[in-house]
């Protein structure tokens, strides 16, 4: 394994035998057969049926002070490829290597044992991740001070609330020097300030040189903590690639439209929502029948930033209805909304017609690289309060690159969703301090 | 720096061995913390590793020193009694802490990677722990019936308890891995070792076993470490014989097979669905 390299894995798999309870009366030799397959993998005809892979040929290198994320469904595999790199179980195929001391936090408060005192269970974590007592003693008033319990550190650990917990087991897997740290979901517990802290440390560790794994279902984390991310799906990895690209990828599976990528760039910019139903918003007043994207040279799934932008959609109410509204999301990747526009926020209109076109138009699209979602919505009016009646969610999708917004230097991703045109002024004050 | 390598087939015996000699720190620390929460909550704290061997001591004393009158060789019931106690429990003890060392820890072991035999290993030293206790309290009574602690005892005791660590954690170690999946060996550990109780001379003297049964007697591993302790505190005779040998063989191998049997189990542990 190359120097450079604090991760390498190759092939690897993980199988369980899945126990069949379906029939009650097996007989006792089934039973035994079942068991004896189980604990020495011999014994009777290898039905593919009785196995589960719950990861299945997964390789990929991570090199020193990378942070890696892995995302994926629940279920993907990612908790047991945490395992297997932290080695509390064996893979059943392939093999990795890595490089340093690991520091795994698989789960809240591992290692922490309930009765003994903050202050006993960071020594036991530390000894668990393979350091001496006297190594332990030299960062303990660091940690400390970094998970901010220091009131309660001699009190046993049962004792603590789910928030002191997860901030002191996660000072202790931080701090403690391990050269691969090794995250499974440990940023969604804890409050505002503990994200901003851990997200904080997470950088710095990697600024040090030490290797980050980090797993997340916080799409922003993922994105604009990680130089890389991997996606599972079903123990198989399908993508490698820079975090906005593999966020794509995960929510294109997590939305049940397949692991090949798709290029929202090769998308007719008309589509059929006619027929579009959601489980969660059932089309009990079906209204919004078609929509269509265009950019300043005509339909198109690609636009510019500061570019004019188009929506044009056709509805047909199955009854008229007045006063009523028509609504556009536009989301970015991740789901966030970036902006929402109302019928009657231009001009006031408020009635329609029974069916017809209408077109939203933008003058200057405001947004800058990635992907985008627009949404519909139709609805009625009824003193002043929108009731809606019609809803598409993710009715199609849209690239808007930068261009030449911003002249001949573009902003690098993930640094906003929004283009603003700013005027800056050198010279309006003279004295440095705040007087001036 | 170190790299560490993962593969579908996971460290050997020797391997294990050689991890727990490196983090043995570690391995105190298990031991502390255990000994730490057993006691902590209790009022009595540490008193209790002293008084329930006490109270049986003085239960059996009554019922088969003074009431049945079992043959004791002359010596005091309750001293006889206890000095084969301390060895016998010690073995019993370790065993089942051994046996089921895996499976209390489960919540630990599949989240954190470290060289499981630290926790057998642990488990035998804190059992030490608590007999050391003990034999503090058995000098207490021997010294009240007027048997001083002997030479032979201060040296030969820990030796002996060391040997009786060692086949506790082979055959413990030859459960704790199945333990895992089929909790019922436990109990049926504990009923193995009761019956063993019977069979070896902890409530009688061996000397009334007819003769032509001594040597197969004799093949019962306990039956030495027990009248080792006899010896050295009531200076009762010893006589050698071969099962002493055969019973060492026995040891060796059982410890062995353990370490096999456990290396082999616990990379399945974490996977039991």
């Amino acid at each position: 394994m190359s120097s450079e390299l604090a991760i390498w894995c190759e092939g690897l798999g993980k199988r369980y035998l899945v126990p069949h309870r379906q029939v009650e009366a097996t007989s006792l030799m089934e039973d035994l057969r079942d068991h004896l397959k189980e604990y020495t993998g011999l014994a009777g005809r290898d039905e593919s049926a009785d196995y589960f892979w719950a990861l299945k040929d997964v390789s990929f290198e991570v090199k020193q002070g990378e942070i890696l994320g892995i995302v994926g469904k629940n279920g993907s595999g990612k908790s047991t490829l945490l395992k297997i790199l932290s080695g509390v179980t064996e893979p059943t195929t392939g093999r990795a290597r890595l490089r340093g001391r690991i520091g795994s936090l698989l789960e809240v408060g591992t290692g922490f044992h309930p009765d003994m005192t903050g202050r006993e269970n960071v020594f036991m974590a530390g000894a668990l991740l393979g350091l001496s007592q006297a190594e332990i003693r030299s960062h303990f008033d660091e940690i400390v001070d970094f998970s901010g319990i220091e009131r309660f550190i001699d009190v046993p650990v049962k004792r603590y609330s789910s928030g002191m917990y997860v901030r002191l087991a996660f000072s202790v897997a931080s701090l403690l020097r391990s050269d691969i740290l090794i995250l499974d979901e440990v940023l969604a517990v804890g409050d505002a300030a503990f994200k901003e802290k851990s997200e904080k440390i997470i950088n710095r560790i990697a600024h040090d040189g030490r290797t980050v794994l980090l797993v997340s279902h916080n799409l922003s984390a993922i994105r604009h903590m990680c130089e890389r991310a991997i996606v599972l799906n079903e123990g198989r990895m399908i993508a490698d690639e820079r975090p906005d690209e593999a966020v794509r990828s995960y929510l294109q599976v997590v939305h049940d439209e397949g692991e090949e990528k798709i290029d929202i760039r090769t998308l007719p910019p008309r589509v059929d929502i006619s027929e579009r139903d959601d489980e969660d918003y059932p089309r009990t007043f079906n209204t919004l029948k078609w929509a269509e994207i265009s950019g300043p040279d005509g339909p198109s799934r690609t636009l510019r930033t500061g570019a004019p932008m188009t929506l044009r959609f056709g509805y047909e109410m199955p009854e008229l209805v007045d006063p009523c509204y028509f609504t556009v999301f536009v989301l970015n990747d991740v789901g966030d909304r970036m902006f929402v526009s109302y019928s009657y926020h231009d001009q006031d209109q408020m009635s329609f017609p029974k069916s017809g076109v209408i077109e939203c138009h933008i003058d200057a699209l405001p947004l800058l690289d990635g992907a985008y979602t627009i949404e519909l919505d139709f609805g009625r009016l009824s003193e002043g309060d929108v009731r809606y009646l019609d809803f598409v969610p993710r009715v199609l999708e849209f690239m808007v690159e930068q261009g030449d917004y911003f002249g001949a230097r573009p902003l690098v991703r993930n640094q906003g969703n929004f283009a603003v045109r700013t005027r800056w002024k050198s010279g309006v004050g003279s004295a440095v301090g705040i007087d001036g | 720096m170190n790299v560490r390598t993962i593969d579908a087939g996971r460290q050997g015996v020797l391997a294990q061995i050689g991890e727990v000699w490196k983090q043995h720190e570690l391995m105190f620390l298990f031991v502390r913390r255990h000994i730490a929460s057993r006691y902590r909550q209790m009022a009595l704290g540490g008193l209790w590793a002293v008084l329930e061997p006490l109270a049986q001591l003085l239960l059996m004393s009554v019922v088969f020193g003074f009431l049945l009158r079992v043959q004791s060789n002359d010596y005091p019931y309750a001293v006889f009694l206890f000095s084969a106690m301390i060895p016998w429990q010690h073995f019993g003890r370790t065993t089942m802490a051994v046996a089921g060392s895996l499976q209390e820890n489960m919540a630990l072991i599949s989240k954190v990677y470290f060289p499981r035999l630290i926790l057998p290993v642990s488990a035998v030293f804190r059992e030490l722990f608590d007999t050391g206790l003990q034999i503090l309290v058995l000098i207490g009574v021997a010294a009240w019936f007027g048997y001083y602690p002997s030479l032979w005892l201060l040296v030969g005791a820990p030796i002996v308890l060391l040997l009786v660590s060692l086949a506790g954690l082979g055959l413990g170690l030859c459960a704790a891995g199945v333990i895992v999946r089929y909790r019922d060996v436990r109990p049926f550990l504990g009923i193995a070792l009761q019956g063993g109780m019977y069979i070896s001379p902890v409530l009688y003297a061996a000397s009334i076993v007819p003769e032509r049964f001594q040597f197969l007697y004799q093949l019962n591993p306990m039956y030495w470490p027990i009248e080792a302790f006899r010896w050295m505190l009531l200076g009762q005779a010893m006589k050698f014989s071969w099962a002493l040998p055969i019973t060492a063989i026995m040891v060796v191998l059982l410890l062995v097979i353990g370490l096999v049997l456990f290396t082999i189990n616990e990379r399945k542990t974490v996977d039991v669905l």
